[in-house]
């Protein structure tokens, strides 16, 4: 259809100001209350965290007590224990590098050429295996470092990208069973992933390091780390297994039945035909359960291990540095944010492209 | 015998037996083995230590509690204060949550950018950290001794303190029940068709019952005053000690104000996709039938928009009511951290770990057998509707 | 009418009925279909006769009765049901192809997973049934891309491609615009010239007679008419089948 576009009257930016901010007297009250308000917040915090904030570390905690802003000399004395925990001190470069691999790893899932089952496995199969060859050692000339040495950032890191591992496969099995046509095996499988959905992570944390221990055979228990990795992986696939059983509802029941009558099992059914499907509906949510599932990797603090905020809690909790928390705080929500926020932007613009495609 | 294993029949049936018939074994055998384990360290299995003394004592609790009371009382504490916190939590996370979601939603691109900001800052950084955070805020306070003061409150590293009125408990629930009435009697009223009156004209009945209502509250709370004693009691400093007033410990108010907040961001979001999702074309035929901009609002918007917000609020809900277990992380004594502990001085593991469970599906099953009737009650009726 | 010997008989179903909890939705269905026939079954919708052929084909499980395919009795043996898949193509009213796989992958997918075909000779036959349904130039294109008679096309394509002995043809032309309905409708008349087995529910009256050996009228879960198109159209003796072809004629 032809629009008549007709010309805006004449404006000039102030009347385009005007307009957008002051069109009545009830949105001049709102834009005036809440600039004010952004003023005050954006000037706070600049003037605490930029202009009177002590950043050189040479004067230690003394050049803090007299500044009125930010005390960041605090992060440049304790970075290496907010990033890598007690692991020891010569060895840091691998865990930094352990740290960079798991960057490398998200980065290229998010890259639309490696969405295919078998290239998204092989990217975080190496990825985590280089990982573990890099912080455990033991092989190729690096020393052998054991996990209770694990910390900081690198063992968030690590709890993330094992949970998924071993998660989103459960949740794909499990999505499985619960669509399953057998009454008891879906069941079953639906008892499961509710009972695991109304629990919080925290009781099945809890449960899998400290319980678990007397339900085992000495022989199958392992270590707690491992044990921790399970029940968050189980968590984790309780809340996918949902999502990705949306995805499959999304998939036409057509689709099967054109795959049965060409004669596929159904495993070539579901491997073929309807997980392709089903994964891309479940994306935008996928990338949205990562996101929660790594914000709640900092749980484990709870059950007793080193994490990123667990050595935050130590980079500052010793001796000169008490006063200093808000600043380790904030550079811990800083790196959370950088990971978290930008996942969910991707997330968000998948969501974004992937609807327009629609139409 | 291989023709029987081809048979789909067959198959289905053996296939169901294996599976259902492995997980149980593996739940069998790891009870067995616990129990055994247990066993060996000298604790017998059963319910009956429910009935025993702990022995410990609780930090924060609604309830008279001692050491030399049972278990059962202490579990029944637990999930008090975990309802308490939640509820408080709750509440303060969806006025959070619908002040941050109507500045998102709001025409003024300015109030825009502060929602947008609030959500993107305070969704982004995980609860247990945020709860942390003003965990360390208020320990680190100034000590009672140099307390903030102000509006007969004090603030310091031992917790806030509030003035509490001076009457009898049972005045007190009197009147709290009065102030909900309140609440819920002009909204009632505003809704019943026993009332002659059209619906749009019930004003003057609905303020003199939320007149009444708090007319009650306040007799009652002088009704029930303590003999004696100033109706306000308020907090001082006597020696290096706080006395009197209402002592509200800093574990709970990290956790209320952790939850409003990064809860508050989540029910942002869910408040500006439920106005999303209302229909330009209602939003524009109520303004061309002549209502007020408020009208437009507080009749056809936001009454759409509750009900499209409401199951995902539901689930919003339930996931926070389970974030109170974070409690354990400064402290707190929430349903979770009773079971925790019970474990340690009690030994008495696999029966508590099944309290907790049954608790916290009692918990949510009630939230989301709550949600779904009040979603009956307000879904829009007929299936003739279009988007 | 002869009596086909078992050699020359593709389908055979001998008293099959088939419930949805206490909803008979067919009825003691009798019904051989020989080698080389081509069955146009018609009937009001809900009448049972898409259920009735995805019988034949098990993706509906019928409750009585017997059903041979091919000499092969369809029943409970997941190899028989196998068997009898590979050997039965299925054509589907909203054509059911796999949008995330192009033209090409669609038609090689099954011949190589379950005949175990070589990629090189899978894409040398799927190439020939996309030409003979001409449209080979739109092999690399993805399903979302084409007109709905191109895909509906494709799809016969990709059946034809596992080399089947009998063709189901469930309302192929019910979903398309009026416009794109000859295109198939023509392929479906050249794969019948050929001599294919071909068993179509459908309610393009024209087809039936120009191509059909017998047409079928359905209703309420069971065959009310069986005839020669001929005798169907000009003398049927149920008064449900004149009623029903007077309502499709009609207009």
């Amino acid at each position: 259809m032809e629009m008549v576009v007709v010309a805006p009257p004449a404006s000039g930016k102030l009347e385009d100001l005007k307009r957008r901010f002051f069109a009545t007297p009830r949105q001049a009250v709102i834009s005036l209350l809440s600039l004010s308000v952004i003023v005050f917040l954006v000037w706070k915090l600049l003037n605490w965290a930029v202009f009177s904030a002590v950043f050189d570390a040479s004067g230690g905690p003394d050049a803090c007590h007299a500044a009125s802003g930010a005390c960041w000399s605090v992060i440049a004395a304790r970075w290496r224990i907010i990033f890598f925990g007690l692991y020891p001190y010569e060895e840091q470069w691998r865990s930094a590098l352990a740290c960079v691999t798991v960057v490398a790893m998200t980065v290229l899932s998010c890259i639309p050429a490696f969405w295919t089952g078998r290239r998204i496995a092989l990217v975080w199969g190496v990825g985590a295996a280089v990982f573990y060859v890099l912080m455990k050692g033991g092989l190729l000339g690096l020393g052998f470092v054991g996990e209770e040495m694990w910390g900081g950032l690198a063992l968030t890191l690590f709890i993330f990208v094992t949970t998924c591992l071993v998660g989103f496969p459960l949740a794909i099995c499990l999505a499985l069973l619960r669509r399953s046509e057998l009454p008891w095996i879906s069941r079953t499988t639906g008892l499961i992933i509710d009972g695991v959905r109304s629990l919080p992570l925290i009781s099945i944390l809890f449960t899998f390091a400290i319980v678990l221990p007397f339900a085992l055979p000495q022989w199958l228990q392992g270590d707690k780390l491992y044990r921790v990795i399970l029940g968050s992986a189980l968590f984790f696939s309780a809340y996918q297994a949902e999502i990705v059983r949306g995805g499959m509802q999304g998939v036409p029941r057509g689709q099967e039945e054109a795959a049965m009558a060409l004669g596929l099992s159904y495993w070539h059914r579901i491997s073929r035909i309807l997980l392709p499907q089903a994964m891309r509906n479940a994306l935008p949510a996928t990338i949205n359960q990562f996101v929660i599932s790594f914000k709640e990797t900092s749980l484990v603090i709870i059950v007793g291990f080193f994490e990123i905020l667990a050595s935050g809690n130590a980079a500052y909790g010793t001796g000169e540095w008490r006063f200093a928390y808000v600043e380790v705080y904030a550079f811990i929500a800083m790196i959370y944010f950088v990971f978290v926020f930008s996942l969910s932007r991707y997330g968000a613009f998948l969501e974004r492209r992937m609807s327009v495609g629609e139409r | 015998m291989f023709k029987l294993l081809r048979n789909q029949k067959v198959r289905n049936a053996l296939l169901q037996a294996l599976y259902v018939g492995a997980l149980g074994a593996l739940v069998i055998a790891g009870t067995l083995i616990a129990r055994q384990n247990l066993a060996a360290q000298g604790i017998t299995s059963g319910f009956d230590f429910l009935f025993k003394s702990t022995g410990w004592d609780l930090g924060f609790s609604l309830l008279p509690a001692s050491a030399n009371d049972p278990y059962w009382w202490y579990f029944i504490i637990g999930i008090l204060n975990t309802l308490f916190l939640g509820s408080f939590g709750l509440a303060l996370a969806t006025l959070v949550g619908m002040i941050v979601g109507l500045a998102q939603t709001s025409a003024n691109d300015l109030a825009k950018l502060l929602g947008r900001t609030y959500v993107d800052v305070f969704r982004n950084i995980p609860l247990i950290l945020q709860v942390f955070f003003w965990y360390a805020l208020i320990t680190h306070l100034p000590p009672p001794r140099s307390a903030h003061e102000g509006w007969g409150m004090l603030l310091t590293s031992r917790g806030l303190y509030l003035p509490a009125p001076n009457v009898g408990g049972l005045a007190l629930l009197a009147a709290s029940l009065a102030v909900v009435a309140a609440i819920v009697l002009p909204i009632w009223l505003g809704r019943t068709s026993l009332l002659s009156r059209p619906l749009g004209q019930r004003f003057s009945v609905q303020l003199a019952a939320v007149a009444a209502a708090l007319v009650c509250a306040v007799l009652f709370l002088f009704a029930g005053r303590l003999p004696d004693s100033p109706l306000l009691d308020l907090p001082s400093l006597q020696g290096l000690n706080l006395r009197g007033g209402l002592r509200i410990p800093p574990e709970f108010s990290a956790l209320v104000v952790a939850i409003a907040i990064y809860g508050g961001s989540y029910i942002g979001e869910i408040v500006r996709g439920g106005f999303k999702a209302v229909g330009k074309g209602q939003v524009e035929a109520a303004s061309s039938l002549g209502l007020t901009p408020w009208q437009v609002f507080t009749l056809v918007r936001l009454p759409l928009a509750l009900r499209a917000m409401l199951p995902i609020l539901a689930n919003q809900y339930v996931w926070l009511m389970k974030a109170t277990t974070m409690g354990i992380a400064v402290g707190f004594t929430d349903f979770f951290m009773i079971t925790a502990l019970t474990i340690n001085h009690s030994g008495q593991t696999l029966e508590a770990i099944g309290i907790l469970m049954a608790g916290f599906l009692a918990i949510n099953l009630s939230l989301a057998a709550l949600f779904n009737r009040i979603n009956k009650a307000i879904a829009l009726k007929g299936n003739q509707l279009r988007g | 009418m002869t009596v086909p010997t078992t050699q020359e008989i593709a389908v055979r179903v001998e008293g099959m009925s088939k419930y949805y909890g206490t909803f008979h939705a067919l009825r003691d269905i009798n019904l051989t279909v020989a080698r080389g026939e081509k069955i146009v079954v018609c009937g009001p919708s809900g009448s049972g006769k898409s259920t009735m052929i995805r019988c034949i084909n098990r993706l509906e499980e019928h409750n009585a009765g017997s059903i041979m395919v091919l000499g092969t009795e369809l029943n409970d043996d997941v190899g028989n049901i196998d068997e009898i898949r590979r050997e039965v193509g299925m054509v589907f009213q909203h054509f059911n192809l796999f949008p995330h796989m192009t033209v090409l992958e669609n038609c090689v997918l099954a011949p190589m997973l379950v005949r175990k075909m070589p990629r090189a000779e899978a894409e040398a036959t799927a190439r020939r049934y996309l030409e003979k349904v001409r449209i080979p130039e739109q092999a690399s294109k993805y399903p979302g891309q084409l007109s709905g008679g191109q895909q509906q096309r494709v799809a016969i394509a990709r059946s034809l491609c596992m080399q089947p002995q009998i063709m189901l043809f469930d309302e192929p032309t019910s979903a398309l615009d009026p416009e794109m309905i000859s295109e198939v409708l023509d392929v479906m008349v050249t794969l019948a010239s050929e001599g294919m087995t071909m068993i179509c529910v459908t309610h393009e009256m024209g087809f039936a007679r120009r191509v059909a050996d017998r047409v079928i009228f359905m209703d309420a879960g069971e065959i009310v008419e069986e005839a020669p198109p001929e005798i169907f159209f000009t003398s049927a003796k149920s008064e449900r089948t004149q009623l029903f072809l007077s309502q499709v004629l009609g207009h």
